[in-house]
Parts: structure tokens; sequence; C-alpha cells
């Protein structure tokens, strides 16, 4: 490589590469860095000890809403995928006229464009006391008087998540279906395998890292939430991010809190290694 | 070489195109305080009066101030926090002590609240006393048959689901008195545990803990809630002119009293304008201007008195010292704050 073209990569990689550093590499140091300080009144001092990550581990309330937080997650991601597979496949395989299919596939996506914030805001207003659902069970004659079994709980958690986070499991099963060669299906036929034969061994397993970029996609997205506990969730509904929130406002533990933010971080890349590593396996193969 | 000179000098030329726009006013404030409190009503004429523009942010518990402020930024000139959030501002040296002789009309100021430790330290004033209040409760009376009297209907089993609790530090110190702990500021490490375990036990009960004055009046309009506690005379006010009537009580247990001073944070660039904010905050101008707004009680009885017809100045509590002393006033929690703060924070969590 000579010196010129050296230049010119780097040039070429360094605003990227400026802009990793800047606001991924630093902020994360600083959070770090943070985590091992300690919180003394008024605020919090340097040091380097490793009581934060040990009062996660003690207290009790830290465990909980972390197992609290991935169960919400990975409700949400399941029903997403029971959810989105049939549709994605009813897109690709059922709707013959494009326009059809594309103006299909809009209705999942184009809620991207609304605000969270407002479509998270909808479902209150569905499932209240004196919501849409009560008030059509109620001239439907199925409730006698409005329930408030709807609102202010996990069940509305994971409904509104899994409406705000459909289209991230959408997307990419339907651009894995729509990759899969017709030949396959039909040479699988030919062979006089049945539908539900060739479904699985053709379709699905060529489908599966969509599936699974969807799956972290979502489960991700939703495991850092912390909107729908604040809008629709329970007073037992708190997650992980609300309990960062809290450390960095509320309690003025920012040391607690990166190490907070940290365990989850690392949680979070945790996951997506691991399902890298699950795409890659699946990438391709048939039985 | 070349091209780095021409950015300069677009870059230049742009921050003079900005730097020409600002300033149509003689000065700013920033505001980070509580909903009411930079009321139009009031808050235009002053900034008419005086040329200083006024923007507000603002907070939904007493917990929101020092967070914001430790962040840092420069970006607030005033700060309006509750008598018991005080200490860690002062002591982190976030606010500056104020020159009370350029407060015109301090000495109208009830002594009491003047003197408070929750502005004086070191022989020093850091706030100016605005508005206070009690942390009532209140309930829909076409709910009840027999009036609540006491905390004991916020642990009523009955009342499942329809039961509501600020989402504050606060709930520690209805939980302490709810278990008959009245030192509610001076709790020990075992009350304090107390009161985190009833607070537990209420959790099946409670529909959701509120954190702005708008959630509570919705969830009182969307019928989830019947009882919680308030921000005596706002919340209720709110809910009257959506047609709900809700009926306010201090229960047996007693209530909490709570006192806003506003305060300037250290090394604010608008010293003028705040201090120019503060007089007005006391006048009648400021004082009846958030008793109108907010429905709370004044800490300028004189300038109350002028301002408001004798039914608000008697419903305020204005002429009754007598009142204010029967509630437990905020206090300063000190470097026992945090562990106040964590109880809470680990009610929320379980």
């Amino acid at each position: 490589m000579t010196l010129g073209t050296r230049i010119r990569t780097g040039l070429v990689l360094s605003p990227p590469l400026l802009w990793t550093i800047v606001f991924m590499f630093v902020p994360y140091t600083i959070l770090l860095v943070y985590s091992f300080w300690r919180a003394q009144f008024p605020l919090f001092v340097p040091d380097f000890q490793l009581g934060n990550y040990r009062t996660l581990i003690t207290d009790p309330q830290y465990l909980n809403v972390l197992l609290r937080t991935l169960k919400i997650a990975g409700l949400v991601s399941i029903s997403a995928v029971i959810l989105a597979y049939p549709y994605a496949y009813f897109l690709v395989f059922k709707v013959r006229r494009p326009g059809v299919r594309l103006a299909l596939y809009m209705a999942v996506v184009a809620p991207l464009w609304v605000s969270y914030l407002l479509r998270a805001y909808t479902w209150k207003t569905i499932l209240g006391t004196q919501g849409i659902l009560n008030s059509f069970l109620i001239s439907t004659g199925v409730l006698d008087e409005p329930s408030s079994v709807f609102l202010y709980n996990h069940t509305a958690m994971v409904l509104t998540l899994t409406y705000v986070f459909i289209p991230f499991m959408v997307m990419p099963i339907y651009a894995a279906l729509e990759k899969i060669p017709p030949s396959l299906i039909e040479a699988s036929r030919d062979l006089g395998e049945g539908a539900f034969a060739t479904f699985r061994k053709v379709t699905l397993p060529l489908s599966l890292t969509g599936v699974i970029a969807g799956f972290t996609m979502t489960f991700c997205l939703s495991f850092g939430d912390f909107i729908a506990p604040f809008l629709v969730g329970g007073p037992d509904g708190a997650m992980v991010a609300n309990v960062i929130a809290s450390q960095f406002g509320a309690a003025l533990n920012w040391p607690l809190g990166s190490a907070l933010a940290l365990v989850m971080l690392v949680l979070v890349l945790g996951i997506i290694s691991v399902s890298d590593r699950f795409e890659r396996l699946g990438h391709g193969r048939l039985e | 070489m070349k091209r780095t000179a021409k950015l300069t000098a677009g870059v230049s030329a742009t921050a003079m195109i900005l730097a020409s726009v600002a300033p149509a006013f003689a000065g700013e404030l920033n505001l980070l305080t509580w909903e009411g409190y930079a009321d139009d009503s009031f808050v235009k004429p002053f900034e008419e009066a005086t040329g200083c523009k006024v923007s507000a942010t603002y907070v939904g518990s007493s917990d929101d101030f020092a967070p914001k402020l430790a962040a840092g930024g420069g970006v607030f000139d005033l700060i309006s926090p509750p008598s018991d959030s005080t200490a860690p501002l002062i002591a982190a040296g976030f606010v500056e002590p104020i020159d009370t002789s350029r407060i015109d009309r301090w000495n109208e100021i009830y002594d009491q609240f003047r003197s408070g430790e929750s502005i004086n330290v070191d022989g020093k004033v850091y706030g100016v006393p605005y508005a206070w209040g009690a942390i009532a409760f209140m309930y829909r009376p076409d709910k009840f048959d027999t009036p609540p009297t006491s905390l004991a209907a916020l642990w009523d089993p009955a009342l499942e689901g329809r039961i509501s609790l600020w989402d504050d530090k606060s709930a520690i110190y209805v939980a302490a008195r709810h278990n008959g702990n009245m030192n509610i500021y001076n709790l020990t490490d075992e009350q304090i545990a107390a009161a985190q375990t009833s607070l537990v036990d209420q959790k099946p009960l409670v529909r959701k803990y509120w954190s702005t004055a708008g959630e509570l009046v919705d969830l009182y309009k969307s019928g989830e809630v019947w009882i919680s506690n308030t921000w005596a005379g706002y919340q209720s006010a709110l809910l009257a002119d959506e047609g709900i009537e809700v009926v306010e009580f201090i229960p047996e247990e007693n209530a909490e009293g709570w006192m806003d001073s506003f305060m300037m944070v250290a090394g604010t660039p608008n010293a003028e304008c705040a201090y120019q904010f503060l007089n007005m905050a006391i006048s009648e101008q400021g004082q009846c201007g958030v008793a109108n707004v907010n429905g709370y009680s004044v800490t300028n009885p004189v300038a109350a008195r002028n301002c408001m017809s004798e039914e608000q100045f008697t419903a305020l509590h204005q002429d009754d010292p007598e009142y204010l002393n029967s509630l437990l006033l905020w206090e300063n929690l000190g470097d026992r704050l945090q562990t106040y703060t964590n109880a809470w924070n680990a009610v929320k969590s379980q």
C-alpha cells in the first residue's frame, strides 16, 4: 500500500471511526469508570471498588427486575413470531398480486412512522376501564360491568410492546421467505413430499435466519424499553431500563445506574452473539 | 488549506446570523419547576414589564431537581424544589446564596419559612419561599358509602385496583404513618424497612403509581382510581373542571405539608432577571398567580391579603397559622435522603 492510498483509506474510514469513538467508545468508557465510583451524600465520589456490582447481586430487587424484564421481552418476542410468521408467509406465498402484497406489507411497516409514544398511548385508551375494549364487550353482552383486568399489568405491557415492535419481526421474516427460490419448493413437492413436510423441511429451515434476526431485534428492543411500563404497566411493571432511569434520576446514584447499564449491555451483547452463531449455523442448510 | 479557510468562513457566517437572530429580549430565564409555577397568567405580564423571556421545564417529582442539575450544562437559572429536597442541592453547590436585601418584601414572608432550615445553611439564605400546601388525600364520593377518614382505606382489600399513590419517596412517609411511626423525617432503618414492607403488601391493591398531576387527573377521569394522595387544591380543581367530583381530606394519621422555594442556580448568567422574577413571585402578581392556577397556599400573607377575596384567603388557610403548624411539614432529610429513595425504589422493583 502506498502512502497515498493509505491516506485515502484513512480519510474514508475516519468519519465513521471518529463517530464510533466519540459516540460509542467514549460514553461506554465513562460508564465503566462511573460504575466503580461510590455514592456519597450529596452526590458520588471517584473510587475503585466493586460495591455497586455487589449490590446488584446481593439486593434481590435488581435480580427481580432483571428476571421480569427477560420474561416480558421473551413473551413479546414469542408472540411477535407467532403473529408475524404466518402473516409474512401469507404475503409471500399466498398473495399473488404485487400491489396487494405491498399494501399489506406497508400496513405492518407504516406504523413505524408514527411516534412510538402515541402508539403506546393509544393502547391505554383501548384497554382502560372505560376504554374501547370494555365498551365493546359490554355492548355485545360479554361483560356486565367494565373490567379492569386489561390495563396496568404485564399482559398490557406484552400486548403494547408486541404491537410496537412487530414490524421488526415481519421485515426480516418476509425478506427471508421472499429469497427462497420457488424451484426448491416445487422440487420438494415433485419428489412426493406433502405441503406440511415441504414447509417443515424446506421453507422453515430456509427462513430460520429471518426468524432469528427478528427475534433478536424484538427481544433487544423490548428488553431495553421503559415507556410501556410507564404508560400501561401497573405498580409491578418496572423493567431494567426504568430502574436505570431512576438510579440516574430520583436516587441520584449514577455509579449504581452505570453498573446496571453495563450488566444490561453485556446481556444484550451476549444475546446478539448467540443469535449470530445460530444464524450462521442455520444459514442455507436443509435436512 | 483553502478548503479549511472556506469552511471556517462559512461557520463564522452562520454563527453571526444565529447571533443576530437570537435575543429580542433583555434577558432570559430558564425555570425548572412545577406545572403552574410559570403560568402565562402572571408570567406574560412579567415578561412584558421586564423584558426577561421566561421558559420553563416541568418536573414530576421532588427528586427530579438534583439529577437535572447534576447532569450539568448550565441550562437553568431558577429552580423551585420543595423543602425536603434542598439539602443535596445546597451541599453539592448547585445553588447559590440569595442576597435577601435585593428581595424587597422579604420580611413579609412567614417567619417560619424564612428562617426554616431547608433554605438556611451556615448563616446564608438559599431560597425564597413561594408556595405551600398539604399532601392531602382525596376520593370519589360517589364510590364510598362512608367517607374514608384514615390511611387504612389505602390498605383496604375492598378497594383493590382503585388505589393510587404518588410515585415519590413521600410514599414512605405515608406508609410509616400507617404503621404508627409519626416521626416520618427521622425514621430508623427498621421503621423504613417496615414502611417498605407495608408498601409491598399494598401493591396488589394499587392500580398505578401516579407521577404527574395530569396523570392522576386522567386516572380519576377514566374511572381507574377512586382514592389517592394529592397535591391539595390542585388536582381536585382540575377534576372539578372536568365535572368529576372528588373530596379532599386530611386523614387521622395527619398529612404532610410541603413548601417550595425558588432557588438560584450557581453561576447563573441571568441573575438580574432572576432577582426581578423572585420579587415578582412573592408580590401580589406571583402569589395570587400560583394561588389561582394551582390552588396552593402562599408564603406572603401580606400580598395574599391584598389580592385574595376573603373567601379564598380563608379557604387557603392564610389566616390560620395553626393549620400550617398542624401539618407534618417536610423536613430536610440530609444524608438520609438516599435511604428513603432507595426504599421506595425497592418497593417499585419488587
